[in-house]
């Protein structure tokens, strides 16, 4: 266990024009810290993985594992992976299918020259840790795909490195299995208290495991905060795109209250046409949808985020209640999805997906295409960001919200 | 979870920190190291492959380029150089169709006799001056056993000799076009493997006939596929020696390897007129090379075989299986037959008689001394190299798979490396013998010239063969081990060259198997002292000792066979396909 200190780390692919995959990344790590780097592919989370293993050879910026400097690119310092003190579990597991389960775990203790004895309870201890105590001479062939990722966790943890790498380690798992891993690699953090860095595209998995979670975007860090934080307050739209608040809408303030804002590229064809809202047309552009809206005075163009689970279906006629903000919104498909309805509708052209309760309400259940639905929000419930994709200054409450 | 609760490990188990670094005279030095290996190494293979090139052409200018005006100002070369070229240009079309037609009908094979694939590439088992002697017992004017059968038909029952003459420049471009076909034919069938089958399916379902299948979607797919191993094969053509040396050295049908041999070997010995006349063989085989190396850059290398492997979408058909049966027929049974029957008689005439057979002819290989020597001699010059140039191998594939940081020494490399693949034989052989006939390095007559010629062919094969298994068993085996504190020794001792071995004995046997065979090189840097089978079997085949010769031709062939048993029982019936 040790701090991590990641300064100015800037690494780049030679290509034209050359690809920067990390810009200027700076982040500490606390000891026994577990930090998820979250992002799509492309956004740099498993260079930076690569260029604390040593694996890559950055361009600018210094690394510090505890207190030893293992990168520094002024001082031409850059450790190869084996002079520092870490692990890495990889997506690929990376078992080497020549040596049994037992040689694979204990290699990173022979290359650190641990006395044999030794070596081999750590093995067992390893080993047990992760449930494979029995798969102790088998080859990583003979292994199930969770087997071989738990081997390649106790492989990573078996020398008790300074700080831990995970690559995306549990995608290559199919759904359940995943869970599993996951749930042991959570309690094997709080039993053992590594340091850990962990990269991975998926959200729950994010918010599962991580401290905190660095949420990435084009080499850079766009937020970093705990997962409460992060996922009820994501500082910009596109944190909030990532974290799961997949509905968009553009607002366009009108006088006091505000309307829908054009939508360029609708797919609607017949959305841009109307400037009032007429018979056929649901929710047409520059209709007033709201009055008020937690937005200071100085923003004229927002577009407000919301979680499928807040945007509410009720039928066209029924009004919402008076915190809520109703939309005019026709049915574009609905899907039948065991507790609740996933419906898609269509709101001045903007698609939005409602995830409709079936519990209580059997309405939901009879939605179809073409169907005049109202559609509405509680002002709370969604987070409202300026054109530039920042969060606008009044705070909602970050009281726990939806359904 | 139901492990039972073990204590946080104690941090005090991990190793003490080392001591900062500081960049000092030492690590400085240190770091360039790697730099100063790869330098040495390309400076080594550079001179084994290059010098001798060199110094062909050094002689060849000499003297106001005398040897280029001895070469080119010869009225023959004129026809020299257009029959080099119809010899190559024809081998390679008789190649290119039956190759392709064999890999395809190698997919429709029905299931039962999948062994059946293995047939077309048989022939490399055995050695080409046996199968051009096979031929020749077959296909002689007036003892050739086919020739004599093919008499008895009733419209040629007056002729007294052929119909067929093996010894004229068709005859030598079927046999020729022949050998060929196996090489094309690993080619088409690795493209093959790499078409997904569902493009194949995906156009039968939108409705196109099996023909129309081949046509507009298998052939196209395999052009880049056919145009590499055409280009190969046409290199291979052009450097062809065996059958021209044998079937039409004597009525003067030369071409420029056979040539070239001529100019080296009989007086008076010129050889800068030698090195004059390889000089298009050279340049050509340069700028295939180049052209590989540039035009193709490195993706060609980097592909790998993903996917499903093809399925041949087709029903089984029996096109297909007697096609390849009829081909496993001519090109292998008959000439081997011809061998088998020749050894085992006391002469060669066109008659066969089995009242007369007798193993003296194999009772005389294993008795005279110059045989056995030879036999000796092929065997260790070609372990000794194969154990020389897979370690060289290794380390030119590693250097162009992780040698990033080196670019310009990484490109010299890989071209030194593929440049005797595209130059023939008879060029390295040539400028071998005058290289290590003089200072410094006067090795003429010992084994260890036959040992670096054998070293230099191999290195294309060596290098490829071991960069094909590094690149397919990637980059995470070897990170996962640097990332568990092994050092780049360890890594490549415990992790790379165990998880390699197969691709290695694969690589080893392959290598055995081509070196056992060699004859174009042995045969210029040989000295009557030192032989090896081919030479030998040239000896007697000079002499007239046909029976002899088919023995001979025989036992080559199954120390080869031996190899290529020993090559697919340590790495898998596919280890052709990795070329």
């Amino acid at each position: 266990m040790s701090h991590v200190r990641i300064e100015g780390l800037t690494k780049r692919f030679a290509g034209k024009p050359p690809a920067i995959a990390v810009d200027d990344l700076s982040l500490e790590i606390e000891p026994g810290e577990f930090i998820v780097l979250l992002g799509p592919s492309g956004c740099g989370k498993t260079t930076t993985l690569r260029c604390l293993a040593g694996l890559e050879t950055p361009d600018e910026g210094r690394i510090s594992l505890g207190d030893q400097t293992v990168l520094d690119a002024h001082g031409k310092i850059n450790l190869p992976p084996n002079k520092r003190r870490i692990g890495m579990v990889f997506q690929s597991y990376a078992l080497w299918p020549h040596m049994t389960v037992r040689r694979n775990i204990g290699y990173p203790l022979r290359t650190r020259r641990v006395a044999r004895e030794q070596a081999r309870t750590r093995i067992e201890e390893a080993a047990e840790l992760v449930d494979c105590s029995a798969l102790l001479d088998r080859y990583p062939a003979q292994l199930s795909g969770g087997q071989q990722q738990r081997v390649a966790l106790a492989r990573g943890l078996a020398a008790q490195p300074d700080l831990v790498l995970f690559d995306e380690p549990l995608s290559n798992l199919d759904a359940r299995l995943r869970d599993q891993v996951r749930a042991q690699l959570h309690e094997l953090h709080a039993r053992l208290g590594f340091t850990a860095v962990f990269v991975t595209h998926d959200q729950s998995e994010a918010l599962a495991l991580g401290d905190r979670l660095a949420i990435m975007r084009a080499g850079r860090i766009e937020q970093l905060g705990t997962p409460e934080r992060v996922f009820e307050e994501p500082a910009t739209e596109y944190v909030a795109g990532f974290i799961g608040m997949s509905n968009r809408l553009p607002l366009r303030r009108q006088g006091e209250g505000w309307g829908l804002a054009d939508q360029p590229g609708t797919d609607d064809p017949s959305g841009a046409a109307g400037q009032t809202g007429t018979a056929g047309q649901p929710g047409a552009t520059g209709q007033a949808v709201a009055h008020e809206l937690p937005v200071p005075r100085s923003h004229s163009e927002i577009s407000a985020r919301l979680r499928p689970d807040d945007l509410r279906l009720c039928p066209a006629e029924e009004e919402p209640p008076d915190h809520g903000v109703g939309l005019p919104a026709e049915v574009v498909d609905a899907q039948f999805g065991g507790r609740h309805m996933d419906v898609v509708v269509t709101v001045a052209g903007n698609r939005l997906h409602a995830r409709a309760p079936l519990t209580g309400k059997p309405w939901a259940r009879s939605l179809s295409r073409g169907q005049r639905v109202t559609a509405w929000f509680a002002k709370d419930a969604a987070i409202y960001y300026d054109a530039d994709g920042v969060r606008t200054a009044t705070h909602a409450p970050a009281a726990a919200v939806g359904a | 979870m139901t492990a039972p609760a073990v204590p946080a490990p104690a941090p005090t188990t991990t190793p003490p920190h080392p001591a900062p670094a500081h960049p000092t005279a030492l690590t400085r030095v240190r770091r360039h190291l790697p730099r100063f290996g790869a330098l040495v190494f390309l400076l080594a293979i550079g001179y084994l492959v290059i010098a001798p090139l060199v110094g062909l052409q050094r002689l060849a200018f000499e003297d106001d380029a005398r040897g280029y005006s001895a070469a080119f100002d010869d009225p023959d070369m004129a026809a020299t150089l257009v029959r080099t070229a119809g010899l190559a240009l024809g081998s390679l079309a008789i190649a290119l169709v039956l190759g392709t037609f064999l890999a395809w009908a190698a997919t429709r094979l029905p299931p039962r006799l999948r062994l059946l694939r293995v047939l077309p590439i048989l022939p490399i088992v055995v050695p080409a001056v046996a199968a051009v002697t096979g031929w020749a017992f077959l296909f002689s004017p007036r003892p050739g056993y086919l020739n004599a059968a093919l008499r008895t038909l009733p419209w040629w029952n007056h002729l007294d000799e052929g119909p067929v003459d093996i010894y004229t420049l068709p005859w030598i471009v079927l046999i020729t076009g022949f050998g060929l076909t196996a090489f094309v034919y690993l080619f088409v069938s690795a493209g093959f493997g790499n078409i997904n089958a569902e493009l194949i399916e995906a156009a039968q379902v939108n409705g196109s006939s099996a023909a129309g299948v081949f046509f507009r979607v298998t052939l196209p797919l395999l052009r880049p596929t056919l145009v590499y191993g055409g280009f190969v094969a046409l290199l291979l053509g052009l450097g062809q020696f065996t059958g021209p040396l044998l079937l039409g050295r004597n009525n003067g049908i030369d071409v420029l390897t056979t040539d070239m041999y001529v100019a080296v070997s009989q007086s008076p010995v010129d050889y800068g007129r030698a090195a004059a006349i390889g000089s298009p063989l050279l340049l050509l085989g340069i700028a295939v090379v180049l052209f590989q190396k540039v035009i193709l850059g490195d993706h060609s290398r980097f592909v790998t075989h993903g996917g499903k492997a093809f399925r041949s979408g087709g029903r089984p058909s029996w096109v297909a299986v007697t096609g390849i049966v009829l081909y496993g027929l001519v090109a292998l049974a008959l000439p081997l037959g011809a061998l088998v029957v020749v050894s085992l008689s006391a002469f060669w005439s066109g008659r066969i008689t089995p009242s007369g057979f007798t193993l003296d002819n194999f009772r005389r290989v294993f008795q005279e001394s110059g045989i056995t020597d030879a036999i000796v001699n092929s065997l260790t010059t070609s372990v000794i190299s194969v154990a020389i140039a897979l370690p060289l191998g290794f380390v030119a594939a590693s250097l162009l798979l992780k040698g990033r940081r080196f670019r310009v020494i990484r490109a010299a490399v890989d071209f030194i490396v593929a440049m005797p693949l595209g130059i023939p034989a008879v060029v390295f052989g040539a400028g071998f013998l005058l290289t290590y006939s003089r200072e410094p390095f006067i090795l003429y007559g010992t084994r260890t010239v036959i040992v670096l010629v054998y070293v230099t062919l191999m290195l294309p094969f060596a290098t490829r063969m071991q960069l094909s298994g590094m690149v397919s068993l990637g980059d995470t085996y070897v990170e996962a081990s640097r990332t568990s504190g092994a050092g780049a020794l360890r890594t490549t001792t415990e992790i790379v060259l165990p998880l390699l071995r197969p691709t290695i004995a694969g690589a080893a046997a392959l290598m055995f198997v081509l070196l056992t065979h060699e004859f174009t090189a042995s045969l210029l840097v040989r000295a009557p002292t030192t032989q090896v089978m081919g030479t030998i079997l040239f000896d007697y085949w000079s002499n007239g000792s046909y029976p002899l010769v088919a023995a001979i031709a025989l036992v080559m062939t199954l120390v080869t066979s031996a190899g290529v048993f020993v090559a697919m029982w340590a790495a898998g019936s596919d280890i052709f396909e990795k070329l």
